[in-house]
């Protein structure tokens, strides 16, 4: 079976997706990082073979997320692509006639604008994570519950508390406050909701003309108060598409697709196999100028196989070279 | 006296040649990098740009080399920059440096003021000798950004990555090193020449990319964490009309004689804005209307906090000539990933763009 596979290592969770050759999934897993980009990539790899049909035949490998230089040296990508545009290609491949991608993931958000089928404009939260998941998770930790409970029980909410959602500092100090007041948990929940929803669109979303259809995808949308206030804040229904989780991956997997049947050359994968080798790890401050840029290196059996992290190209070995 | 500045881009190695014409004792300040921002962030106030920062870490460092005669442009009708001289001041006579600011104070009294302050510098130098400095000084200036605008388009095309890079840096070093005019045009010739030779991918059609915005992160590399160097690696050639020397030729010498460059510029920039917003907002949004049918994409770069720009960002994004703009700022907290992240996904935006409106030509 011709098979594509895209891989999405985020700061959270990282997604596999496989395509067949006429771009259909096959299988999908998502799992937690955890921290260790290259441990879940060599785990990933394993879960998603078992899922797959003995014949399969991987094509072509693409990887995108925050770690997709690191993860497409592991697996030997054909192609690495950003996750702006991997998670814009996947959108458009379910719902060619959205207008607005919404992309709420662990540690970053995005919002694309799509006009006449190709990204028109796009945006991206900065340094602060208050409008992501790592917001939600966090205040979930506080009031001890799990995250899919909190997505069930936002909904019962009747009368939703306002929080301060401009940072997750305050908003921490506003929701004690309002637990203190003697507000019901479950307003509280939705109240985070609305919270994480205007922070998203004060944010990213600042300046973008959002208009529909309107395609949420990302982790953040499990959760189901997310998309009710969503809907609320925008006045229009949000499309949740199936395997919204995994798009990143999927829209890797169909531009590696792409790719390969443009060039004609042989996949550049490295096998299943790779899930038994040892990888290291190591950094260093480079001494050759007052930057002190700190040198990432990654290696099997002390051959050095990629480094990064320089402003100037002295140490930057990428695998094609 | 000795005498100190603070850097952008290769601005010391004019001012280099200047001096050692004149026998000035000078002492540079190691380029600028991550010790200069972290001094200039430490001890400027939060809500001030990256320009200011940087460049009180480049004084501060030239005090510590014992300079004690500090240059820095000052004056009105630019933007805070005008009274930056004065705060920098203030910050390190605080820090126990005994260094006096010198203004540059080009904005009134042009190129008159400029030679005044060298002749001031140099110890009352006779005039002839302190132009003939200038000029040679100027020359080198030229040099320096002829090879880079040729750098500027190899960059996309070279079939080795970084060999225009490593080329530059060395015709910079050769240019630096020249101490008399032949020498400097031999290495001009024999620098653009040996970047014309490079290696080409012959069939590559590079996307052209528009650089503007405000005028010391464009020329700053620091400043903009090598952003033409990285569009240059994605494979997009980058047009910027700002460069210091065409700066010096149109300040120094031709505004006064009644010849503005900037004159097209506003002018396109009329219908959605009528005047000078301090700094280089009015040419921003001028230059977006112009480019919108030349290029495939802008990068507007500007300092974070700083006011003209994002006016300028503000009125760019409903202008009806339509070109995409990635806005980025600058500043201490500017992350490299997330930088790269935004270049690679606007570099794919403009490509999917130009095979649309490819598709769209074939139809016609």
């Amino acid at each position: 079976m011709e098979a594509y596979l895209g891989i999405d290592v985020g700061s959270v969770t990282t997604k596999f997706a496989v395509l067949n050759g006429s771009d259909e999934l096959v299988a999908h897993i998502y799992l937690l990082t955890q921290g260790k980009p290259i441990d879940m990539v060599q785990q990933g790899l394993k879960q998603i073979k078992q899922q797959l049909p003995k014949d399969v035949d991987i094509c072509g490998v693409a990887t995108t997320g925050s770690a997709r230089y690191l993860a497409g040296v592991i697996v030997g990508a054909d192609l690495v692509k950003n996750e702006i545009t991997s998670h814009a290609v996947g959108a458009l491949h379910y719902f060619p006639q959205g207008q607005t991608i919404i992309e709420i993931g662990g540690q970053d958000s995005k919002i694309i604008i799509i006009r006449d089928g190709i990204v028109a404009d796009f945006g991206m939260n900065t340094v602060c994570a208050a409008g992501t998941g790592s917001f939600l998770d966090h205040q979930a930790l506080r009031l001890n519950i799990s995250i899919e409970e909190f997505s069930q029980r936002a909904l019962d909410s009747t009368t939703p508390v306002r929080i301060a959602g401009r940072c997750t500092v305050f908003a921490e100090s506003d929701m004690i406050h309002k637990q203190q007041m003697g507000h019901r948990t479950v307003d509280i929940l939705y109240g985070l909701c609305q919270a994480l929803v205007r922070n998203y669109l004060n944010n990213v979303g600042l300046g973008k003309d959002i208009q529909p259809p309107i395609i949420f995808q990302g982790g953040v949308a499990f959760n189901q108060g997310i998309v009710k206030a969503l809907q609320e804040e925008l006045g229009t229904e949000v499309i949740v598409p199936p395997h919204h989780e995994v798009m990143g991956a999927i829209g890797a997997a169909l531009l590696v697709h792409e790719e390969i049947a443009d060039s004609h050359n042989g996949s550049k994968f490295k096998g299943f196999g790779i899930s038994e080798i040892k990888y290291h790890t190591s950094s260093f401050e480079c001494k050759a100028c007052p930057n002190q840029c700190e040198i990432a290196q990654l290696s099997v059996n002390g051959q050095v196989l990629a480094r990064w992290g320089g402003r100037c190209d002295l140490w930057e070995r990428s695998p094609t070279s | 006296m000795r005498v100190g500045m603070p850097h952008m881009g290769n601005l010391y190695i004019p001012f280099k040649a200047l001096f050692q014409r004149l026998n000035v004792d000078y002492v540079m300040p190691p380029l600028t990098n991550q010790r200069t921002l972290s001094l200039g962030v430490r001890y400027s106030p939060e809500g001030m740009c990256i320009p200011f920062k940087l460049t009180l870490g480049n004084l501060i460092e030239a005090a510590e080399l014992g300079a004690d005669t500090l240059l820095m442009p000052a004056g009105s009708g630019i933007c805070r920059l005008g009274y930056y001289a004065k705060t920098q001041e203030q910050i390190l006579h605080d820090l126990g440096y005994n260094a006096e600011i010198v203004c540059l104070g080009v904005s009134q009294r042009k190129l008159f003021g400029l030679l005044e302050m060298i002749k001031r510098l140099s110890n009352d130098a006779p005039w002839s000798k302190i132009i003939s400095a200038f000029r040679f000084g100027l020359a080198k200036l030229n040099a320096l950004d002829r090879i880079e605008r040729v750098v500027q388009k190899v960059r996309p095309v070279e079939r080795v990555k970084g060999t225009a890079n490593k080329l530059f840096a060395k015709a910079i070093e050769a240019i630096d090193q020249a101490d008399d005019y032949n020498t400097l045009k031999r290495v001009q010739i024999g620098y653009i020449d040996q970047l014309n030779q490079v290696t080409k991918d012959s069939e590559a059609q590079p996307l052209v990319v528009g650089i503007i915005g405000e005028f010391y992160v464009l020329l700053e590399p620091f400043s903009n964490l090598d952003i033409e160097k990285e569009l240059g690696k994605l494979g997009v050639e980058v047009r910027r009309t700002t460069f210091i020397s065409e700066w010096t030729k149109f300040s120094l010498f031709l505004n006064p004689m009644g010849v503005n460059e900037k004159d097209r510029i506003h002018k396109a920039a009329l219908p959605y804005l009528k005047r000078d917003i301090g700094g280089d907002g009015w040419e921003s949004v001028g230059e977006k209307v112009l480019h919108a049918k030349e290029y495939d994409g802008l990068v507007h770069l500007a300092p974070f906090t700083c006011m003209p720009e994002i006016v300028a960002q503000n009125i760019m994004s409903s202008t009806k000539e339509n070109i995409p703009v990635l806005t980025i700022l600058c500043d201490e907290q500017i992350a490299k990933p997330g930088m790269l992240t935004r270049l690679e996904a606007f570099v794919d935006l403009l490509e999917y763009r130009r095979r649309v409106k490819n598709k769209h030509r074939q139809i016609d």
